[in-house]
Formats: C-alpha cells, sequence, structure tokens
C-alpha cells in the first residue's frame, strides 16, 4: 500500500497527539514546568481537533487494512479530543497542590487519547487490541498517579488487574474468531457470520468472549464490580477521563464491530445482551440509592447509564447509530461538569479528593455558580426536560419501542424512576443550610480559572442541547450517513 | 444447528474436560486415602533432610534492578521491531527508510527522557523531599 497524501490526511489527528505526546516528554526531560507542560498538551490537543476539519474533505477512507477514518470516527474522534481537553483543564488546576511530579500525567492522558483515536477508527483485531491497551495501559498510572493516598494506589492496581483480565478474554476470543474465520477485519467476520454453519458454537463463544471484554470496560453487570472502588479513588479529573474517554471508545467500537458483523441476529447472543443490560439499569441506580460518596455514586450512575445505552446494541436497528451518537454526546458532557465540579472543589489537591456528600451541604451558599452547574448536572442525568440528558434518554425510549424491546423499556423507566430519588438527594444537599462543621470549598478564585470557565459552558451547552438538540442531531445522523 | 449435531461435533472437548478433572481428583483422593502420612518436628522445615536454611526468604532487593530490566525488556523488543524491517529493507524503500527513523528517533527521545529523570542513574542524587506518606486527610477521618 501506498502512503498518499490524503492518507496522511486522514491520520493528521493521531499524529499530531502522537507529536504532542513526544513534545511533552522532550519538554521534561529539558525542564520541568507545570504550566508550560499543560499548555503544549492543550495546544497540541486543540490542534488535532482543528486537523479534523481537513479530515473532513477526505472521508471516508481506508488508511492500511486496519483504520477505516469515515465520518462516524470523526465523530467520535471530536468527542474523545473534547473530553481530554477537558480533562487537562481540570487536571491543571487540581495538579496546582500536588506534592510530587506532576507533569508525566500530561503524557499519559495524552497517550491515553491516542488509544482512544486509534479505537474509534479501528476496523479490525489488531487495531482494536492496539487501541484497546494504548487507552488502558495509561489510564492505571492515572488512576494510581496520587499513589501516595492508599485508596488511589488501589484504584490503579484494581483497574490493572480486572484490565488485564478483560483483556485475556479479548484476545481468546480473538484468537477463536480468527481460528474460525481466517481473518480478523471486521468485514469479513460479518461474511463469515452470516454465511453460518460449520463450526457456528466456536464463533459464538469468540464473540461471547469479546462482549464480555467490553462489558468490563463498559462497566456493565457483572463485570462491574470495579467501578465504584476505581472512582473513588482515582484523582478527579482522572475519573472524568476514565468516565468519558473509555467509555466513548469502547462503545463507538461496540456499535462498528456489531454493525459490521451483525451478531445480535444470534438468538443466544441477543437474549444476553438484553439480560446485561436490564440487569445493568435495575443494579447500577439501585446501588446508588445508598452512597453517600458523590464520586460512588456517580460510578454507580454510570452502570445504569451504560445500560440504558445498551438498549441500542439489542435494537440494532436504523435509528440505533443515530441515537448512540446523541446518547453519547448528552452524556459525556454531563459526565465532564459533574465531575468537574467535584475536581473543582477538591482543587488544588490536599491529600485526597472531597468526595463525600456531607461537604457539598449548603454548596449553593458559599459557591453559588458552581452549585447551579451540579444542579443543572443532576436533572440532565435524571433524564429532566430542558436538559440534554433527555434528549439522550427519549432516543433511548424510542429506539427500545420502535425495537418493541418492552423489558428494556420497562427498565429505562423503572430505572429512571430509581435514579431521581439519588440525583435529586444530592440538589437538596447542595441548598441546604450548611452546617458548623469545617467546610471544604474550591478555593475562591475558581471562576478565574479555565476550570471554572469550563464547567459553565458545559453547563450552558447543556441546557441549551436541551431545548435546542436539532444541530446536534443534524451532526449525529450526517456523521453516520457518511 | 442443534443441539444433537453440536455435541457430535464437540463431544471430544467435553470428555477431555471430564477426564482432565477426574484425574485430579483421582490423584488428590487415592493418595490420600492410600497413602501414609508421616508426622514430626522436622516435617514441617522447608528441606526436610537437606541443609537448614538460614535468614529469612523474604529478602529486600532495590528497586533499581527491576528499574533496569524494564528498560532492558522495553528497548530490547523495541529493537527487536528493527528486524522486521531489516529483512525487508530492499522491499519497503523509502517509506520504510523514514518510517524506522521517526521509529529510532522516537526511542531515542524516550531514552533522552529517561537518562533525564533519572531512570538510568544506579545511585540517584538525594532529593530534598517532604515527608510524603500522606495520612489520611481530616476529612477522611470524619467519614468514620
Amino acid at each position: 500500500m501506498n502512503l498518499t497524501l490524503s492518507h496522511l490526511i486522514a491520520l493528521l489527528p493521531l499524529l499530531i497527539v502522537c507529536v504532542t505526546v513526544i513534545v511533552v516528554m522532550l519538554g521534561i526531560a529539558w525542564r520541568r514546568h507545570h504550566v508550560v507542560t499543560a499548555s503544549l498538551t492543550t495546544i497540541g490537543l486543540n490542534a488535532a481537533l482543528v486537523s479534523l476539519l481537513a479530515v473532513l474533505t477526505v472521508t471516508p477512507i481506508r488508511v492500511s487494512p486496519l483504520l477505516l477514518v469515515d465520518n462516524y470516527a470523526v465523530l467520535y474522534m471530536a468527542l474523545i479530543l473534547i473530553a481530554g481537553l477537558a480533562s487537562t483543564t481540570l487536571a491543571h488546576a487540581y495538579l496546582e497542590g500536588f506534592d510530587d511530579q506532576k507533569e508525566e500525567f500530561y503524557m499519559l492522558l495524552g497517550c491515553s487519547v491516542l488509544g482512544g483515536l486509534t479505537m474509534v477508527a479501528s476496523d479490525h483485531m489488531l487495531s482494536l487490541f492496539f487501541g484497546l491497551e494504548l487507552l488502558s495501559v495509561p489510564l492505571y498510572g492515572m488512576a494510581a498517579y496520587a499513589y501516595r493516598t492508599r485508596l488511589s494506589l488501589e484504584s490503579g492496581i484494581k483497574y490493572m488487574v480486572l484490565s488485564a483480565a478483560a483483556s485475556a478474554f479479548l484476545l481468546f476470543g480473538m484468537a477463536l474468531l480468527y481460528a474460525e474465520s481466517g481473518s480478523l477485519a471486521f468485514a469479513d467476520l460479518g461474511a463469515r457470520l452470516t454465511e453460518g454453519g460449520g463450526h457456528a458454537s466456536w464463533l459464538l463463544m469468540g464473540i461471547g468472549m469479546m462482549v464480555i471484554a467490553m462489558a468490563f470496560k463498559l462497566s456493565l453487570v457483572p463485570f462491574h464490580l470495579w467501578t465504584a472502588d476505581v472512582y473513588e479513588g482515582a484523582p478527579a479529573p482522572v475519573t472524568a477521563f476514565l468516565a468519558t474517554v473509555s467509555k466513548i471508545a469502547v462503545f463507538a467500537l461496540l456499535m462498528r464491530l456489531f454493525m459490521s458483523a451483525p451478531v445480535t441476529d444470534i438468538a443466544s447472543l441477543h437474549t444476553i445482551v438484553a439480560i446485561i443490560a436490564f440487569l445493568s439499569m435495575m443494579v447500577g441506580n439501585l446501588m446508588a440509592l445508598r452512597q453517600d460518596n458523590i464520586k460512588r455514586l456517580m460510578g454507580y450512575s454510570s452502570i445504569g447509564h451504560l445500560g440504558y445505552l445498551l438498549t441500542v446494541v439489542v435494537a440494532s436497528d436504523d435509528l440505533a447509530l443515530l441515537t448512540t451518537g446523541i446518547y453519547l454526546i448528552t452524556y459525556v458532557a454531563t459526565t465532564l461538569a459533574t465531575f468537574g465540579v467535584i475536581a473543582l472543589v477538591s482543587s488544588p489537591w490536599q491529600g485526597s479528593d472531597v468526595a463525600s456528600l456531607k461537604f457539598y451541604r449548603g454548596l449553593f451558599w458559599r459557591r453559588p455558580y458552581l452549585a447551579a452547574v451540579m444542579t443543572v448536572m443532576m436533572l440532565s442525568l435524571a433524564g429532566i426536560p430542558m436538559t440534554a440528558g433527555f434528549i439522550g434518554k427519549f432516543y433511548v425510549l424510542a429506539t427500545g419501542v420502535e425495537a418493541q424491546l418492552w423489558w428494556l423499556v420497562a427498565g429505562v423507566i423503572i430505572g429512571s424512576a430509581l435514579s431521581l430519588y439519588y440525583y435529586l438527594r444530592v440538589m437538596v444537599m447542595l441548598y441546604l443550610h450548611p452546617t458548623e462543621e469545617e467546610q471544604y470549598d474550591a478555593s475562591s478564585d475558581w471562576g478565574q480559572r479555565a476550570g471554572g470557565i469550563m464547567v459553565i459552558l458545559l453547563a450552558l451547552a447543556v441546557l441549551v442541547l436541551g431545548i435546542y438538540p436539532q444541530p446536534m442531531i443534524m451532526l449525529v445522523s450526517s456523521a453516520i450517513l457518511g | 444447528m442443534d443441539l444433537a449435531a453440536q455435541l457430535a461435533q464437540n463431544w471430544s472437548v467435553g470428555v477431555f474436560i471430564v477426564a482432565v478433572l477426574a484425574l485430579c481428583t483421582f490423584m488428590v483422593t487415592a493418595s490420600a486415602l492410600l497413602g501414609g502420612r508421616a508426622w514430626g518436628h522436622n516435617k514441617e522445615t522447608p528441606y526436610e533432610s537437606g541443609i537448614v536454611p538460614a535468614g529469612s526468604a523474604h529478602q529486600r532487593f532495590s528497586v533499581k534492578f527491576y528499574m533496569v530490566a524494564m528498560l532492558f525488556v522495553i528497548f530490547d523488543v523495541e529493537a527487536l521491531y528493527l528486524f522486521g524491517w531489516a529483512i525487508s529493507i530492499r522491499e519497503t524503500g523509502w517509506t520504510g527508510l523514514i518510517g524506522a527513523t521517526i521509529f529510532i528517533f522516537i526511542l531515542l527521545a524516550g531514552l533522552i527522557y529517561d537518562s533525564r529523570v533519572g531512570a538510568l542513574d544506579w545511585v540517584p542524587k538525594r532529593r530534598v523531599q517532604p515527608d510524603r506518606v500522606h495520612q489520611p486527610a481530616q476529612r477522611d477521618q470524619a467519614d468514620n
């Protein structure tokens, strides 16, 4: 294969992030400087984001057998880069008080973003695995970045051990699929599946093992046990990154795999994915009811949300890709702003995060804007109309109803009803009168920090998308057509 | 494909799994039932009729050994990738050469980074460090 200019343009975002990581590494080697390192990362990620406009002129294009850069990939690349930028902004404010080497964080973040970009463009098992590992391995280091605190170290190790187990499942599944189909490309695999015959049970087992690995990364029941601990222990900007980038990349890839290899036509797999979705909605929301730690609460609520989204995989119809895009955009905006507020309240780092719910008591009387942002986010997560979360949930319900998946529709409704309790509980906490206990606050100049501006912008975006979602719907539908 | 056909196709795997489990169970139970068991003070030592071990098995090695081992493995594996390029150097032409050059320069950048952060120094310069083992902050204790 010859690498032409249009191939290089298609790879531009990947190349720019790659160069950013190396420049940041050499910058650290030359002289350590927190602000410069953070700025370099921000510039690099922004440049990659801008380069997506150039990529749009050459899509769809296949770069080597491994990567397929189409509009679908570009949409999710943009989401990943925005989430990466938001995490960088939060990390800058957060790490100011960190009493160890701060700069390597941005290197790990860049590598992880690179993995996510590779994943959403991958059309081949090899690039899938490569992207997934490049996404996950830096995340172990990021989760354990404040490694002198017990919780952070614990979350890093837990995530590493369980992720390694999931990778083993993924590899074994791929090996079985390769043994049966003789190809690692998604398209060939799909052709082999529809053809059927022979050793269909081995194919099924291979797909099943891959689903286990993906379900682990998406923290779906029964592979969810790590979620709450990792969310709680990891520093808040890392949790924001983990809850967005890793979920977007894995889900976008899962949809691409299932669209090119229509495995959900197989009855048994269809049933299993539906059961996983229903259980995730129930278990995630029920477990979140009793949490007093806002990061754990968000962890369990993310299990529920991914359960809602999995309805789309079960349906696998024309509406599915549109719903995935819309739901992921709204979920990412909301999650980023929620963890943004948590990170800002915990910034600068002082030994651990401010995550216990009682420290948010009366936040409104001290930091009205921050509390307002949190309120909008809780409403959006609960799916109240006028917020982006409602649009996402509406599309999930529409997909479920159209595919006549009544059990899952019932699950979404029951889950939403349950979730109202804990989301509103957080909101009530924000407006109660503060107690006399010691208070933990965002440092008073938080509004001047880039992080503060960012969460306000995200909150505005959530409101605007909730009231006027048409541009977002147009964007996503144009992305899935190309 | 119905169940009977699947069974016909995969029965040997099932038999193998059952046979493995059966063999393990047989070996453990049979030796427990038939074999004698001697008890004694010296039975508990690591080498029953050998040299009495001295000291603890939990020796502490300097973390530097692991660091060097890791760096060696990383650069060794990366050098192995170059063999793939070396055998096809004529076929890949200029594109291959440029690719390999970029790869080698990235490795060089990594090496510079390693040496600058002191990963290659056997005896690191003593840095002025605060007491950085964090006690749980007050707010954590308040939770309990």
